[in-house]
C-alpha cells in the first residue's frame, strides 16, 4: 500500500508532480535584471540630501544675517565682510574730521556769512579795504607800504 | 548554502541566478497558466531581488528570498488577470470563443490545471514541499508566514487536489492511511 504523506498529497501525484515540473524547460532568455542597472544602497541618496540641507540652511542664515532674500544682497554682504574697501587717509579722516566739527562749526559758521551781507558795498572792490599809505592808523600797516615802495619816509 | 552568498555581491547574484531562475520558473509555471507570464513574474523577481540584494540578510536562504519575491509578484499577475479575463468575457460577448492553442493544450497536464487551479499561497506550498523539498520552517520563512498556516494551506491544497483529480478516492480512505502512516512514523 503506497504511502500517504503526511500532509494529505498522493505519493502517485507527488510522483506526478514532479516529472511534469521537471519537463518544464525554463526560457534562455537575458537575465532583465543585468538591464535593471546597478543594485540600489539604501544612503545612495545621502550626499544630495545632505547637499540640499547645507544649501538650505546656508540660505536661511544669509537671510537672517542680511534680511534680504535676494541672494545678489548675500554676495555684497559677503563681500564686504571678507574683503573690506581699502582705507584711505582722506577718506578716512575727512569724515571724522568733519563730522566732529560738524557740531560746533554752525555757530562761527553762520556769523561771516552774515557779516559779508552787511557789508556787501565796500566787498565790492577788496582793494579798497586796505588802509591808505600813511593813513596813521596803525603802524604796522605803514611800514608795509613804505618797505612795498622802498623808499623809506625818514629817508626824504 | 545560504552562507555561499554575500550580500550586494554581483558576482554571488549571478550564481544565485543560474541556481534559482529554473526552479522559480518551475514554481511560477505551477501557478500560472501562462508560461510568458510565468517568465515575466520570475524575470521581474530577480530584478527585484537585485535592487534589493545589498539589504538581503544571509539568516535566510537566498532562493526562499527569492521565492518570496516571485510567489508576490504572482499572486499580484493573478489578482490583475482576472479582472483582464472579465474584461475579455464582456468584448467577447456575443461572438464564438478563440479556439485553444493545440501547442498550449499539449503543454497543460490535469495536474498543473489543477495546482493552478487553486489560490496562488496554497499551490506555492504544494511546490515548495513536495518538488522542492522544503520542509514547513523554511517554506514558513519563505512566504513570511507561520509553520502552522503552512501546515494548514499544505492540508486544504492537499484536499483539493484529491477532490479534482481523483474524485472517486474517498476522503475516509485518505484518512485510514493517514493514520496508518502515522504509525509507521512513531515506530520509525
Amino acid at each position: 500500500m503506497p504511502k500517504i504523506d503526511p500532509d494529505g498529497l498522493h505519493p502517485t501525484l507527488i510522483a506526478r508532480l514532479r516529472a511534469e515540473l521537471n519537463r518544464v524547460r525554463p526560457p534562455q532568455n537575458q537575465p532583465r535584471y543585468l538591464r535593471a542597472g546597478a543594485p540600489t544602497h539604501p544612503w545612495r541618496f545621502a550626499p544630495i540630501a545632505l547637499a540640499i540641507a547645507f544649501t538650505g540652511i546656508l540660505a536661511l542664515t544669509a537671510f537672517a544675517a542680511t534680511g534680504s532674500p535676494n541672494p545678489a544682497v548675500w554676495t555684497n554682504r559677503v563681500e564686504t565682510v571678507i574683503n573690506p574697501p581699502s582705507p584711505s587717509p582722506e577718506s578716512e579722516s575727512t569724515p571724522t574730521e568733519t563730522q566732529q566739527q560738524a557740531v560746533p562749526a554752525p555757530p562761527p559758521a553762520h556769523k561771516p556769512t552774515a557779516q559779508p551781507t552787511q557789508r556787501a558795498e565796500p566787498s565790492d572792490s577788496p582793494e579798497h579795504e586796505s588802509p591808505e599809505p600813511g593813513d596813521g592808523r596803525s603802524g604796522t600797516s605803514s611800514t608795509a607800504s613804505s618797505s612795498r615802495s622802498g623808499n623809506p619816509p625818514g629817508d626824504h | 548554502m545560504a552562507d555561499d552568498y554575500r550580500p550586494g555581491s554581483r558576482e554571488d547574484f549571478d550564481r544565485l541566478y543560474q541556481v534559482a531562475y529554473p526552479r522559480v520558473y518551475r514554481t511560477l509555471t505551477a501557478l500560472l497558466s501562462d508560461p510568458a507570464a510565468a517568465e515575466d513574474c520570475a524575470q521581474d523577481a530577480f530584478v527585484q531581488a537585485y535592487r534589493a540584494w545589498s539589504r538581503w540578510r544571509p539568516n535566510a536562504p537566498a532562493e526562499a528570498w527569492v521565492h518570496r519575491i516571485a510567489v508576490n509578484r504572482a499572486i499580484s499577475y493573478r489578482r490583475t488577470a482576472k479582472l483582464r479575463t472579465v474584461g475579455e468575457v464582456m468584448r467577447r460577448l456575443g461572438r464564438p470563443a478563440p479556439s485553444p492553442d493545440p501547442a498550449d493544450e499539449a503543454s497543460r497536464s490535469d495536474l498543473l490545471t489543477a495546482l493552478r487551479a487553486l489560490p496562488p499561497k496554497l499551490a506555492a506550498a504544494i511546490v515548495l514541499r513536495h518538488y522542492h523539498g522544503y520542509n514547513n520552517r523554511e517554506i514558513a520563512a519563505a512566504l513570511g508566514v507561520s509553520e502552522r498556516t503552512i501546515g494548514t494551506r499544505l492540508r486544504q491544497a492537499g484536499e483539493r487536489l484529491r477532490r479534482e483529480l481523483e474524485p472517486g478516492f474517498p476522503l475516509d480512505a485518505v484518512a485510514a492511511l493517514q493514520a496508518e502512516n502515522r504509525e509507521t512514523y512513531a515506530k520509525d
